[in-house]
């Protein structure tokens, strides 16, 4: 029940109007499934946390819908519900991971953005920030090591944060030694958890270090769905045409707590109302109005439909059943007996 | 013709890399140069492409270990020493030590950990860490003691689905040689018996196994039998035989060259006594390495780690209690 | 109409409670699914309580300005089942359809989250059973190991401690019940005990730990008597007693057999221990071979052994291997006794004293003069019985009445 689908991942770089709007539709129907999270976690349903990625969308929604689902690798983190979706992953695999069903992906084991499905290709994160870089470095290493690379991207998200982690720097650098076909998105979203990116590395801009790894880069300004396809789908074809690892840098402004416990009172208004603080959703909608690629109504329906959607996942995965611990097998290993 | 540790490990990842083509090895200098210690010596040059030196960042080789894994590989992961695993921990054991209860999907990784001390390697170059993976679900911990076992275990641990990180003794590299590796091997998570007895049962693993043998050997001059059992793997870890041998001699002793701060040694206690408390006919005991780093000097070193005569001086007290 | 709860959300990994900052609805008022209806502060963050669903608020069971521990009931909603099937929203009463059976409500979190409340859960069962642990044994008999090790820092047996009432948990002797009475009778008067004093408690201590059992039989010594008078050297009257016993053993071995699991050990050969009384202690030659030989052949060895007895020159081969052991209390003038036998040996067999009783003779026709002792015989009642018992001693009692045999 994959509600979206590829449009042409091997396109020119100039955006069709096509994978634009496909764009949107993912950043709407992510920000319609965060915001009915955020609600359900607000009313005591959802135990935990819930993350969200507001006001991140076009980024992650851009990277996430320019990969070929059929083949390519997508290991996002914690803000990319519009990547995910953009990927192909089903919004029930969302709503059952939250609530803690037993027919979800993580079948109660583990829970909110902790899900993926790797046989698909998308790997399911740990809280430990960079370990999905040599990760992905690996599963097309593989590929490469079998003649099965042509052809091939590779693609991982982090937040500012994360580069300061030695998983980011050890797997980028790794990533560059083996010029693997890679795309490494940073959403320089200002904060990590409360920490402003002064506090987190002292380079004028984060895009700086690509040269210092050896692997191409740019930057992007991630509140515009335009540029952010632009210069996404062409890292995506650079990789894919063997041009070796693409860093791409967005910057942008989380427009939420890093989880929904967390008011994010310590974000400056003078931020918020800065140009970083656009959203994204709402200058995406005005850009495919302004070209006339699509009416006012039609994404009004676009929303109901998606709201709609969102709800359906949100009733089915609340009827279906919960762990039993009593039948819990308690294998953390695969071989019989090696416990 | 003699067959030494180092060789078989040498020999089980030739055959490996022979047998299937799912196999790779991934370490840093083990290409065109060898491996540090020489356990890859000449299988770039045959596997140009399941050969592959690393850039020195365990955390990333894991990681990417476990990646290739995914997608249908069996990456043997060579770390320099197994003191520098410390920086793949968290890849170790949060990233594939989970993988498997969260997803259902197993994580076929081998990290190879040249272990232990030897005279002079100091602090960083000489720590026992099977008991930090073994800690953790979801991780298989091997410790071969014997050439053999060197052979097996690395075989078999390659073709589990499962990580294994797979403690290899430097110690025990060159010194410790036999005639022909054993034709049938014992499946991995079964214990052994090194050395029958029924005094007291000395329970061991990696090149411990040794220095207990020898310390039986030299109490058997004065009539006292002492068993010792061979864990082979830590995790799993073979309790029914550790059981069966306390239940002929009433008396245990718990033996490791890891720090003696919890760990192996104490798992076995722990198990034998919550099990077998009416088998016992004494207090069981421990003994391990000195809870201090290991230090450099030779002599330092050999006082850190258990050794013959300390062993001895243990199973006295143990027998006459 | 189904009513829908609304919770105190948990908001936050730490968070245990919430204090309600406004109320931002009253009962009555109509409310859309996932509208922010209560406003409530944590630590620091300001945060909004949701609806699950649509509906009209029939309930509002929270008061501005006081805190309510995650998952307190805040309120109720009424909501049509329209409504809840679409949000999938709990019902309260109702209960969702669980893979686990009814019966397994308590299960294993944590926190287990109901419509109503989080409550704590009663009983966590174990999910694994280790194997048992035979420590279920109450008072004296059970000593725990820290009791164990502080008596045998002590000396102190089982025995040892049978005095003092245990305050431990069913009636154990806890150490500091034993510390207490050692203090209680430390100015006791007391003098040391002799090696073989020791050696004697032990071996009756390791005796004692069998069903031991006594009887006794009267038998007339006059034929003994008559044939010992006429020997030289004149024959002990224990060794009489010791050949008879050797004899009917011999007939009956497993009467004097060792009962050891499920096994009866029949003796290999018929060698007599005879307890001789020494300075503080008792010391048990051993004569061999007494079903062979003969009464007068066994004096000159019996005389030699007792004498090395007395002046404790015995080695100690000459104290092992055998089957049973004669007693004879009567040189004390008893005339009663219940021996013990060695903790090696099922029988042991005691002679009293002798003493002269009227006995009715019909061939003289008048009460006559005749010696007449008791054999008292103790045996492990788990290898022989009243019945065994008392064949042997009318055994050994019809050979005493035909010495030249003997």
């Amino acid at each position: 029940m994959a509600p979206f689908t590829t449009v042409s991942p091997h396109a020119s770089t100039s955006v069709d109007a096509a994978l634009k709007l496909m764009t949107l539709k993912v950043m709407i129907s992510s920000r319609t499934l965060e915001s009915k999270l955020s609600s359900l976690y607000k009313a005591g349903k959802i135990v935990g946390g819930v993350y969200l990625g507001t006001g991140q969308e076009a980024f992650s929604a851009s990277l996430g819908c320019c990969l070929d689902q059929e083949l390519d690798i997508f290991a996002p983190l914690i803000r990319d519900q519009a990547g995910r979706t953009g990927f192909g992953e089903p919004l029930i695999e969302a709503t059952r991971t939250y609530l803690g069903s037993v027919l979800g992906p993580m079948r109660g084991r583990d829970g909110n953005i902790h899900r993926g499905r790797p046989a698909q290709r998308r790997p399911a994160m740990i809280s430990h920030l960079g370990t999905s870089v040599s990760l992905v470095a690996g599963m097309l290493m593989a590929r490469r090591m079998r003649g099965e690379l042509k052809g091939v991207v590779g693609a991982t998200c982090v937040g500012d944060g994360a580069t300061s982690t030695g998983a980011f720097h050890e797997g980028l650098n790794l990533v560059a030694v083996e010029k693997l076909p890679m795309v490494i998105l940073v959403a320089d979203n200002q904060f990590a958890y409360s920490t402003p990116r002064e506090r987190q590395f002292a380079c004028e801009k984060l895009i700086d270090r690509a040269k210092g790894y050896g692997v191409a880069g740019s930057e992007v300004d991630a509140t515009s769905l335009t540029a952010c396809l632009e210069v996404i789908s062409g890292a995506v074809q650079a990789a894919r045409a063997g041009e070796g690892p693409q860093l791409v840098v967005g910057k942008l402004l989380r427009l939420c707590g890093h989880g929904e416990h967390d008011d994010a009172s310590y974000v400056a208004k003078r931020l918020r109302e800065s140009n970083l603080g656009k959203d994204c959703l709402e200058v995406g909608i005005q850009e495919v109005l302004d070209e006339g690629l699509v009416s006012e109504r039609e994404i009004n329906e676009w929303k109901r439909e998606a709201a709609e959607r969102v709800q359906e996942a949100v009733a089915a995965a609340q009827k279906d059943p919960t762990p039993d611990p009593y039948q819990e097998d308690w294998k953390a290993v695969s071989e019989e007996g090696m416990q | 013709m003699s067959v030494t540790y180092i060789d078989a490990i040498h020999q089980a990842q030739l055959d490996l890399l022979k047998e299937r083509d799912d196999v790779f090895l991934y370490g840093q200098d083990i290409g065109s140069f060898g491996g540090a210690f020489k356990a890859t010596q000449g299988l770039q040059e045959r596997f140009p492409d399941r050969v592959l030196d690393s850039p020195i960042s365990e955390d990333a080789m894991v990681g990417m270990a476990m990646g290739a894994a995914l997608s249908g590989m069996r990456p043997i992961v060579e770390m320099q020493f197994a003191d520098f695993s410390s920086i793949a921990f968290n890849q170790i054991v949060n990233h594939a030590g989970t993988h498997f209860y969260r997803t259902g999907v197993p994580v076929p990784i081998t990290v190879r950990l040249p272990c232990g001390g030897t005279p002079g390697s100091g602090p960083f170059h000489s720590q026992m860490v099977e008991t930090l993976y073994a800690h953790y679900p979801g991780i298989i911990v091997a410790t071969p003691a014997t050439v053999s076992d060197a052979y097996h275990l690395l075989k078999q641990a390659a073709v589990l689905d499962d990580p294994v990180v797979f403690c290899e003794h430097k110690f025990l590299y060159r010194w410790l040689k036999t005639e022909a590796i054993e034709a049938e091997p014992l499946p991995l998570g079964l214990a052994r018996i090194a050395r029958p007895g029924k005094h007291a049962t000395v329970v061991t693993y990696s090149a411990m196994v040794h220095e207990a043998v020898r310390a039986a050997d030299r109490m058997a001059d004065e009539g006292w039998e002492i068993e010792v059992v061979d864990l082979r793997s830590v995790k799993p870890l073979d309790t029914d035989t550790v059981i069966a041998s306390v239940a002929r001699t009433g008396r245990l002793l718990a033996l490791g060259e890891a720090f003696p701060w919890g760990g192996v040694s104490a798992e076995i206690v722990s198990r034998v006594v919550a099990e077998g408390f009416h088998l016992l006919d004494a207090p069981p005991m421990r003994l391990n390495a000195k809870d201090t780093p290991i230090p450099y000097h030779p002599d330092l070193w050999a006082a850190h780690r258990p050794t013959p005569e300390s062993i001895i001086e243990k199973l006295r007290e143990l027998l006459n209690l | 109409m189904p009513s829908v709860p609304i919770i105190m959300p948990q908001l936050g990994e730490s968070i245990a409670e919430a204090k309600i900052v406004r109320l931002q609805i009253a009962v009555g008022a109509q409310v859309q699914a996932d509208q922010e209806i209560i406003e409530v502060e944590t630590n620091k963050a300001t945060m909004a309580v949701t609806t699950l669903c649509g509906g009209v608020v029939t309930e509002i069971r929270a008061e501005e300005g006081v805190d309510y521990p995650v998952g307190s009931l805040l309120g109720i909603l009424e909501a049509s089942q329209e409504e809840v099937a679409r949000t999938g929203a709990p019902v309260i009463g109702e209960q969702k359809e669980e893979s686990a059976p009814a019966d397994k409500e308590e299960v294993n979190l944590h926190f287990r989250q109901t419509d109503k409340s989080y409550e704590e859960p009663k009983v966590v069962e174990p999910s694994v059973k280790g194997l048992p642990v035979p420590a279920g044994m109450k008072g004296a008999h059970y000593i725990s190991p820290r009791m164990r090790a502080r008596m045998c820092e002590l000396g102190l047996r089982e025995a040892d401690i049978s005095a003092i009432v245990g305050s431990g948990a069913g009636g154990r002797v806890t150490v500091d019940d034993l510390e207490k009475f050692l203090d209680y009778i430390a100015d006791w008067p007391h003098s040391a005990a002799s090696p073989m004093r020791l050696a004697v408690a032990d071996a009756m201590r390791r005796s004692w730990s069998r069903p031991l059992a006594t009887v006794g039989l009267p038998v007339v010594l006059d034929a003994v008597l008559a044939h010992r008078a006429q020997q030289s050297p004149k024959p002990g009257l224990t060794l009489y007693v010791l050949r008879a016993f050797a004899i009917a053993l011999a007939e009956e071995p497993a009467t004097a057999g060792f009962l050891i699991g499920e096994k009866i050990v029949h003796p290999r050969a018929f060698d007599i221990g005879v307890a001789v009384q020494v300075e503080d202690g008792v010391m048990v030659p051993v004569l061999r071979n007494v079903d062979q030989l003969s009464v007068q052949e066994l004096t000159e060895e019996y005389g030699s052994l007792v004498d090395e007895a007395r002046s404790r020159r015995l080695r100690a081969e000459q104290t092992q291997g055998g089957i049973a052991t004669v007693t004879n209390f009567g040189t004390f003038g008893l005339k009663w006794g219940t021996p013990i036998p060695l903790p090696n040996e099922t029988l042991i067999l005691g002679l009293a004293a002798g003493i002269k009783k009227p006995f009715w003779s019909e061939a003289v026709g008048a009460f006559v003069p005749v010696t007449e002792t008791e054999l008292c015989l103790t045996f492990d009642h788990r290898v022989v019985d009243g019945g065994g018992a008392g064949l042997l001693l009318q055994r050994i009692a019809a050979l005493l009445q035909e010495p030249e045999k003997l």
